[in-house]
């Protein structure tokens, strides 16, 4: 009887035979699977691989003096198929949504001999934006409530599905109260534009390329769950066991994408436009100074609460394999990391952004298709801004405000206006605008209205 | 022991229809799985990708130190994928796809194979309609299971990899049932080749019991 490793090296020396060449000892191969549609990964996949940042953070010294590194990059449209090609050892490491990432560490876990581990994150928001939940624009859908007897579709798995069955649990809709179905971002999205569905919930970039295309509109954020949402990086065991520095290497990468950004986020938004297709208003919105991301790659107690919060969520509905979060996340690499580039770790985690304080104050911005991007500190002088320039007829990429309520950043053209005196204030959702306008003796205006308003009235 | 032999003849006898019918079924289930595609979705593919099957193979048992591991995980490597890729958003997005997986073609293969010997054991021998009609459902039940559970499409808001389930999420049922029946996949497998098993040894066995009275002298004769 042949036992199990014996068979196993049999097989491996039969492979082996005509392959011989495989067995290259100086070459380090690296290869990262990412989501080009996926904003909140983007410092750990496609900038990092655009700018070439892994490749300067690379050791080549000591052990690594005659290394040669073969680096390739996987791009995939969710999270699932990444950790497939883990698992085959076709990837290293992989660059996912919360959702995805803990079923990465729950699969590789019910193996007896693969582990990942989760090592970095890479961009979050505090209350959970990022998801959303769209209907079509014209749809007389206003809140959640209204979804009770509706079609509601989502990338069932997803980040944004977890979302959405938390907004329903939170609002009292029980899933046999509405109708729910499995839809991809792309097919979704075009469904809200076509009018075939009631609703989509979708990931980041989703919900706002449907409200910059004008065709859908937000009816709930994720950050009304309250539940952070994160992306994060996870890398299979084997190889950060024997290449511990090309970890801590793809980490530091992690950390000048975010620096990249923050440096010029105009610069970014249009870069990454060209390399994802996703349009710069769009990811403006998401990488600009109030944006919807915080990118810091740091691990904090609160992003571990809220995995093992999903993870619960999973169990729940997909009976997925348990997960030790203890084995799973480590600190270690970033830890090192960080200390080798000189940056105190610590400090970086124990910061917690909250959009609802952090945007408070920030200016709304009009981005000029020929002059760029301008600030103002008023809305009365945005809204000159936009009177006059809808008088020469000039043209107008995006303009940009902010959620009273949760000090979210909207586009000014989906924003409920509402209009207390000679000042304006921009919402999310039209509940708040008009619970808002009845206490204040405001009135609740569309962009287009408040603009107009503002023209007529000066 | 007579099962066995004959078994042995009938396969004896008709292996080479038995490879051939194997090697139909496993290419005509592929090309049915694309039509059924290109119908339910209205368009026809417009990307393909080959894959190096063997090196990834060698590479999974290079890396992964368990066989409990190895098997399940080459068990999803892909050859080829056909499919439809969306580029209305950002760099494309693969809508569905038709995976042809070797090692599903295998079973396909077998599962080609062990109806062609269904099939001659039932052309060898006179059952009445009862039975005979019994003995095809139950291969049929069994073929159908099989190659049910053996279908590698991939449809993107089904589920992220090629699944036995897009087929029945594709035939209407509502996705998460498809998905809560996704892990029965291998016991309908197990229980479609069981049936054909049992198919394959009742004919044999009354092969065996009609055979001696075939040789014997007719008494009124």
């Amino acid at each position: 009887m042949i036992s199990r490793p014996s068979l196993k090296r049999l097989m491996l020396s039969a492979a082996l035979v005509p392959l011989a060449s495989f067995a290259s000892a100086e070459k380090i191969k690296i290869a990262v699977g990412h989501q080009s549609m996926c904003t909140d990964t983007y410092t750990a996949g496609i900038i990092i691989k655009e700018l070439g940042l892994l490749e300067e953070y690379l050791p080549s010294d000591g052990d690594y003096a005659d290394a040669e590194y073969d680096i390739s990059w996987a791009d995939y449209s969710s999270g699932g198929p990444i950790t497939n090609q883990m698992l085959a050892n076709k990837l290293n490491f992989g660059v996912m949504g919360d959702y995805p990432l803990i079923v990465n560490g729950a699969k590789f876990q019910e193996t007896d001999s693969l582990r990942t581990l989760y090592v970095a994150g890479t961009g979050y928001n505090l209350k959970g934006s990022g998801n959303a939940i769209v209907v079509p624009v014209e749809s007389d859908i206003y809140s959640i409530e209204q979804l009770t007897g509706k079609e509601v579709s989502t990338p069932v798995g997803s980040a944004a599905w977890g979302m959405l069955l938390k907004a329903m649990q939170d609002n009292g809709i029980p899933t046999s109260e509405y109708v729910l179905k499995n839809q991809s971002p792309a097919v979704g999205a075009a469904n809200i534009a076509a009018g075939k569905i009631d609703a989509h919930s979708d990931f980041c970039p989703w919900s706002e390329i449907m409200e910059f295309r004008g065709t859908g509109r937000k009816i709930y954020d994720g950050s009304e769950t309250g539940v952070p949402y994160l992306h994060g990086v996870v890398v299979r065991e084997d190889f950060a066991e024997e290449y511990p520095e090309v970890v801590e290497a793809f980490i530091k990468a992690v950390y000048a994408a975010g620096e990249w950004v923050r440096e010029d986020p105009m610069r970014a938004v249009t870069e990454l436009e060209g390399w994802t297709g996703v349009e710069k208003e769009v990811l403006y919105l998401y990488f600009s100074e109030g944006g919807h991301l915080t990118l810091e790659p740091s691990i904090k107690t609160e992003w571990v609460d809220a995995l093992k919060f999903n993870h619960g969520v999973l169990v729940t509905e997909k009976a997925i394999p348990s997960l030790d979060f203890d084995e799973w996340i480590t600190e270690d690499y970033l830890i090192a990391a960080y200390e080798e580039m000189g940056v105190d770790y610590a400090a970086d985690k124990a910061i917690m952004v909250d959009p609802a304080t952090a945007n408070a104050g920030l200016p709304a911005e009009i981005w000029h298709s020929r002059d760029g991007i301008n600030a103002y500190e008023t809305m009365p002088e945005f809204l000159k801004a936009m009177a006059d320039i809808r008088s020469t007829a000039a043209l107008v990429n995006a303009t940009y405000v902010y959620d009273v309520e949760t000090g979210l950043k909207l586009f000014g053209k989906t924003a409920f206006w509402v209009k207390v005196g000679d000042d304006y204030s921009t919402f999310l959702r039209k509940g708040q605008a008009e619970e808002f306008a009845a206490a204040e003796g405001g009135a609740v205006l569309s962009y287009d209205e408040a603009i107009a308003n503002y023209m007529a009235e000066g | 022991m007579s099962i066995v032999l004959t078994l042995r003849d009938t396969v004896r006898a008709d292996w080479k229809r038995m490879v051939l019918f194997g090697l139909l079924f496993a290419v005509l289930f592929q090309c049915l799985m694309m039509v059924a595609l290109i119908v339910r979705f209205q368009s026809l593919p417009n990307y393909s990708e080959f894959y190096n099957w063997f090196g990834n193979v060698v590479w999974i048992v290079q890396s992964t130190p368990s066989l409990r591991d190895m098997l399940p995980i080459i068990n999803e490597e892909w050859l080829i994928e056909i499919g439809k890729m969306n580029y209305d958003y950002g760099t494309g997005i693969s809508e569905w796809s038709l995976n042809v997986v070797p090692t599903r073609l295998m079973v396909l293969f077998i599962l080609g194979a062990t109806i062609e010997l269904c099939l001659a054991l039932m052309r060898r021998e006179e059952c009445d309609r009862t039975t005979s009609t019994t003995l095809r459902a139950g291969a049929g039940l069994g073929a159908i299971l099989v190659a049910m559970t053996n279908a590698t499409m991939s449809w993107v808001v089904c589920c992220a990899a090629p699944s036995w389930v897009v087929g029945l999420a594709m035939l209407g049922l509502s996705v998460s049932t498809s998905l809560a029946l996704e892990t029965l996949g291998p016991a309908l497998n197990l229980v479609g080749f069981g049936l054909l098993a049992a198919t394959i040894l009742f004919l044999a066995w009354r092969k065996t019991r009609v055979a001696p009275s075939l040789k014997g002298v007719p008494s009124n004769a």
